[in-house]
This record gives structure tokens, sequence and C-alpha cells, in this order.
């Protein structure tokens, strides 16, 4: 039941008490809670800008593909004007599913049950045997469309929320869209997706997922050792990683809304690029012609100049944001990927994770590529996506067996009175001449990015409704 | 052809139907060597003797999955998509995650999960090259991890090229894995199909 500012469980449990603000502790209750997860629906789901996909998806008039906004499908399709629209998948007459695909192409949407048929823009056009005129006659035609979203693209990412009056795309993303300007619209072509996502079902709570992909830098050296051992990341064996340390030393940025992302220095991450002590002695220029971000190629630098700041430039030269999160459910993740067989590295990969009860979570990733590489690089960048996120990576596959484990701890008697904590904070120490906003945190990747996280959440969630 | 799945890499027909070649008869001796490479594999990798494993893959190796998506009306058949794959590996990407399953720190797998690779359905056909052979075969997996008390399913067809290499010999040159599933009832593909 929602009172005015204060959720409170059935049990008289105030949501708020489940986030310790003075012991930075968060309940495991949150995890597994069915009543939480009810509450999360509206006040985060129904209330954030939620990741769909890319407009490279839907090229053409009648595209669409079918995706889910929390647990309520919509169809994101793209009209005769070239307008992408988000609408609910659900019939206005009786609740049927409208849209039976999940990619295609339709200039018309004709529900199987009765027959009432729906434009690309989601607007009704009638039901069969117009003279009965069985949509009724008590709502008129203009009323009886399905119910839309409000859509904004940003690097033809396609956002949506039914928070219709609320703040903007752009609003929301904060000081944190000065950092993501430099991933998702640095090009002239921008970038595309490589195709459909990878989907598949994660038996873990979502926020297991979501508030690990609010930067948590630290797991690295422990669950993803493997990539230490197989010696492609850091110059370290199983038994010196921790005093070696490689990837844990940069630049955290967070905002209020509680997105962020890691701005690491390439040399002190993959072993490949370690031996380039020459590095150090280029200067940005230098630097981005022989170690380009992930992703950019020599070819295209000339197009970041144009698209960015020299600051932002700088940024990129030195130490590229390249893992991150988008608050509530968004993975980013634009990473080096080196390859020892000659073929172009980088990897570019974004994941939602998409709640489907309070104990399954469907982790979508897509992988991208700019428009403007050649076939050959896109290729290899999908190979490089595959190999190490998603599905079958070798990176990924690891955090996928952990959620599980913590959501099912959540569900004990004993275990969900546990609480995750959040006691390692840097604080913020901006470097000089740093050329973006937010919250920054220079040095040892700690816990503060993932605890503004869950402010934000707390925020949502008690906030007068 | 829509025009959303025009760039879906689809222009290959689906199923990948190895029906060009001559049909190799059921229970002939081809057709049982192939299907005790195809056992032996399965006994391999349900054993985690990936060192064995390993020494049936060829150096050319192509081990993909593509995705699957659900389709309506006359597209309703084209559901396999290779733009964006599950599995895209070579023969030194294989073995690199060999490598990886043999550190201390491979959690995925360690504890393993416990699997059993159901083999059925063989199809054999001549390919165009007298010592390769185009395979179909169908698997079930069932994979259990921990405590879980339900086991976690996967069907899908594998459309493999088999090589000769030797008296009763083969090795694996190409697996294309066509899953059944849009969105996988698995966590992850820490293991091999």
């Amino acid at each position: 039941m929602l009172t005015e500012s204060k959720p409170v469980l059935s049990d008289g449990t105030k949501i708020a008490d489940l986030i310790n603000l003075e012991t930075r502790e968060v309940s495991m209750r949150l995890l597994s809670d069915h009543e939480v997860y009810k509450i999360e629906m509206e006040r985060i789901f129904g209330k954030t800008w939620l990741l769909l996909g890319h407009d490279t998806e839907i090229p053409n008039s009648g595209d669409y593909v079918v995706r889910d906004m929390g647990e309520d499908q919509v169809i994101v399709s793209r009209d005769r004007k070239g307008e992408v629209h988000v609408l609910l998948n659900v019939c206005p007459h009786r609740g049927m599913r409208v849209c039976m695909a999940e990619i295609g192409n339709a200039q018309m949407h004709r529900c199987v049950y009765h027959g009432w048929a729906f434009r690309p823009d989601g607007s009704f056009m009638g039901a069969p045997i117009e003279r009965e005129q069985m949509h009724g006659n008590i709502f008129a035609k203009e009323d009886l469309g399905l119910k839309k979203a409000r859509v904004q693209l940003y690097g033809g990412l396609i956002f949506a929320t039914w928070n219709i009056n609320g703040p903007s795309l752009e609003e929301f993303l904060g000081d944190s869209k000065f950092y993501f300007d430099l991933l998702f619209c640095r090009t002239d072509g921008g970038l595309e997706a490589l195709g459909p996502p990878q989907k598949f079902i994660v038996p873990a709570n979502w926020k297991a997922a979501a508030e690990q992909s609010a930067s948590d830098g630290f797991h690295t050296l422990t669950l993803h050792r493997s990539l230490m051992e197989t010696g492609q990341y850091g110059r370290a064996t199983a038994d010196d990683i921790y005093a070696n340390a490689p990837a844990m030393y940069g630049v955290d940025i967070s905002c209020k809304q509680g997105h962020s992302l890691r701005c690491i220095p390439a040399e002190v991450t993959f072993t490949m690029f370690m031996s380039m002590d020459e590095l150090k002695k280029l200067s940005p220029d230098q630097r981005l012609e022989v170690l380009p971000p992930p992703g950019i190629t020599k070819e295209m630098l000339p197009e970041l100049k144009r698209h960015m700041s020299p600051e932002g430039l700088r940024l990129m030269a030195k130490a590229p944001p390249q893992v991150g999160g988008m608050f509530p459910n968004v993975l980013v993740l634009f990473i080096y990927a080196p390859r020892t067989d000659g073929g172009a590295s980088g990897a570019l990969a974004l994941h939602t994770y998409v709640p489907r009860g309070p104990d399954h979570v469907e982790f979508t990733n897509w992988m991208f590529a700019e428009k403007s590489a050649s076939p050959q690089m896109k290729r290899d960048m999908m190979a490089n996506s595959v190999r190490q996120a998603g599905t079958s990576g070798t990176i990924e596959q690891d955090d996928s067996d952990t959620w599980p484990h913590m959501s099912r701890n959540a569900r004990g008697a004993m275990g969900r009175n546990q609480t995750m904590k959040y006691g390692a904070l840097l604080g913020e120490k901006k470097p000089a001449d740093w050329p973006g906003g937010g919250y920054v945190y220079d040095g040892f990747t700690k816990d503060d990015t993932q605890w503004n996280w869950w402010l934000y959440y707390r925020e949502l969630m008690t906030a007068k409704s | 052809m829509t025009t959303a799945t025009a760039s879906l890499g689809m222009e290959r027909p689906t199923p990948v139907d190895p029906t060009t070649g001559k049909r190799i008869a059921t229970g002939s001796a081809l057709y049982n060597e192939v299907l005790e490479f195809l056992y032996d594999e399965a006994g391999m990798l349900d054993q985690q003797k990936f060192d064995d494993w390993a020494k049936l893959l060829a150096e050319d190796l192509s081990y993909t999955a593509p995705l699957r998506i659900t389709r309506q009306g006359p597209d309703r058949l084209n559901t396999v998509v290779r733009t964006t794959l599950h599995f895209d590996d070579d023969y030194g990407s294989i073995m690199a995650r060999l490598q990886r399953l043999g550190t201390k720190s491979a959690w995925a797998e360690d504890p393993p999960s416990r699997t059993r690779r159901f083999v059925t359905n063989l199809r054999v056909w001549e390919s165009a090259k007298s010592q390769e052979f185009e395979v179909e075969s169908y698997l079930l997996l069932s994979r259990s991890r921990y405590e879980q008390s339900q086991l976690q399913m996967l069907s899908c067809v594998r459309h493999d090229l088999v090589r000769r290499s030797g008296a009763g010999a083969f090795k694996l040159a190409r697996r294309e894995i066509i899953v059944d599933q849009s969105v996988l009832g698995m966590a992850n593909l820490a293991v091999f199909l």
C-alpha cells in the first residue's frame, strides 16, 4: 500500500528503513520481497527512462521490434514519417496480445482475436465490418489506440518512459550525459546495432545485476581472475593479482540519478598494452593514433575531433570510459578486448536486465560498432563481444553465476535480513583539469558509485507519489 | 524480404539442410563411424575430458550458435539470425576457453555443471569433398548445478562438417548450433553444445 511518502510493507516495515543511510547497508530483503517488487514496477519501471533498443534495428517504415518495459511488453515501431513509437502490446478491446512476432515489418497490426487494427503509430484504424461499429459507442476511435509511452532517442538508442510529464531524458541523464556522449555520439554516422540482442534468463533478482553494473570495479580481481591467470589482463598470476591490481586505478564518475562509468587507462589493464611504455610520452593526439578508444579507428579520429570538445578528446585518449551503467537496469561495456590474432580489437555492448518477477531477470545483450567501421571490423567486434560478454562470454558467465546465489540467499528467513554493505568509500576526488561534472572519484575503485545507485533507488521508492 | 530483417543474415535458407549430397544410409559402416564419433564427443564433454575433446577439433574450426527469433506470417519459418550469435568461436578461441577452464578461477564451471548430452536423430550426407561429410544431429542437454532440483534443459540441432583424419577417425571442422528458444532458459552457455 502506498501512503504519502513512505511505502510500508504488509508487516509494517518501511521501505525507507531497508536502506540504512548511516551504516550504508541495504537489506537483502529487497532482492526477494514480492511486495517490494510490485512497488518497483510502479515507482522504478513505471517512472524512469528505459532502454529498449537502437534505431538501426528498425531502419524502415513499418519496421518493428517487440521489447519490454518492466513486465509490460511494448511494440517499438517506425511509422511512415520516420518517427519511432513505443506502444503497449495490449489490445484496448479485450487485452489480447496484438503483435505476436518479435521482429518484423507491418503497416498495420491487426489483433488476431476480434480483428481490431492499429497503425505503427498506435492509432486505431477500426474493427472489422465498419458499418457495425464494433468498437462501440462509448469511446471514440481516437481514444482506442494502443497506450503510448513517451519516446526519446539518444545516439540512436531508443529510450521510453511511462512518466509522460516527468523529466526529459537529458534531465534524467544529468551530469552523466557528458560522458555517455563520448561513447554514443562521437561519429558522423553514429553507432549501429550489429544484430538483434541475445536473450537469456538468469534466476536472480534484477537488482543483483543492476547494482553490480553501477560500476562495481573491485569484483574484477576475484570473480574475473581467470582473465588474469590466462594472461590477458595485467601482468599477473593467480597469486600476485592482488598485489598488481590491474584495472583498479582510474577515475569513476557517477551522478545523483545513479548512472556511472569507470574511466580506466588502457595501459594499466591489458597485458598487450602494458609493454607500450612509450604511450606515456605521447601527446593526446598521438595516443589516439597509437591506441584509439574501443571501437574507434585512426580513420574515424577526424570525426571524433568534430564531435567532441578538446577536453573530451583528451579524456578519450588517456582513460576512456569503458564500463558502467545507467539507472535502473543498463550495463555499458565499451572495452578494448584486445586480440592477439591480428583482428580488430574492441567490443561495444549494452545490456538491459529486464525483471521477470522477483526471482528472475532476462539478460538482453546488444552488440554495436560504429556505422563507418569496415565489414571485417564489425565481424571482429561481434566475435570479440560474444566471446567475452553475454551468453557464452568468458567474462560474464562468471557474473551470471553469482546473482542467483545472492537471490536464493535473500529468500531465507535469516538471509533476507542480512545486508549488502557499501562501507568502502573513496570520497570525491577530482583530478586537475577534469573535463566533466558529476561526482568524480580519482583513485582506487570503491563503493561510491554503487552507493549512489542505491540512494537514487531509495529516493524513487520513497518519493511522494 | 522484409526490411527490418533484411540485414539479419537470413540469406541462407533455414534450417541449413545439407541435402545436396548423397545420403549415407543409416546403419552403414560410415554412418556408424560418425555416430560413434558423436557419442565419443558427448562422453568426453560430459566427463570434462577437455584435452581429449580438443584433439577432435580441426584447426580451421568454425563453431557458432545463431539466434532464434519469433516471426509470424509469410516469414514465419525464417527464424535463424546469424548477425548476432550465442557462440562465435574458432579453433584459437576454443583453445582459449579450454585454457581458462584449466585455471584456478573459472568459477562459472567450478563447481562444474553436471551435464548429460543426448545425441539423437543422426543424418549423414556426402559433401562436395570425399573426405568430408555433412552431419545433422539433435542434442538434448540436461544440466544441473549446486543443489538445483530442477534440471535445466536445452535442445538444439547441430549442423556439422566432419572430416576424416585417419582410419576410423574424424575431426570437427564446422559446427553450427541451432537452439530451440529465442530466450534461452539457461543463465549462460559455459558448457559446449
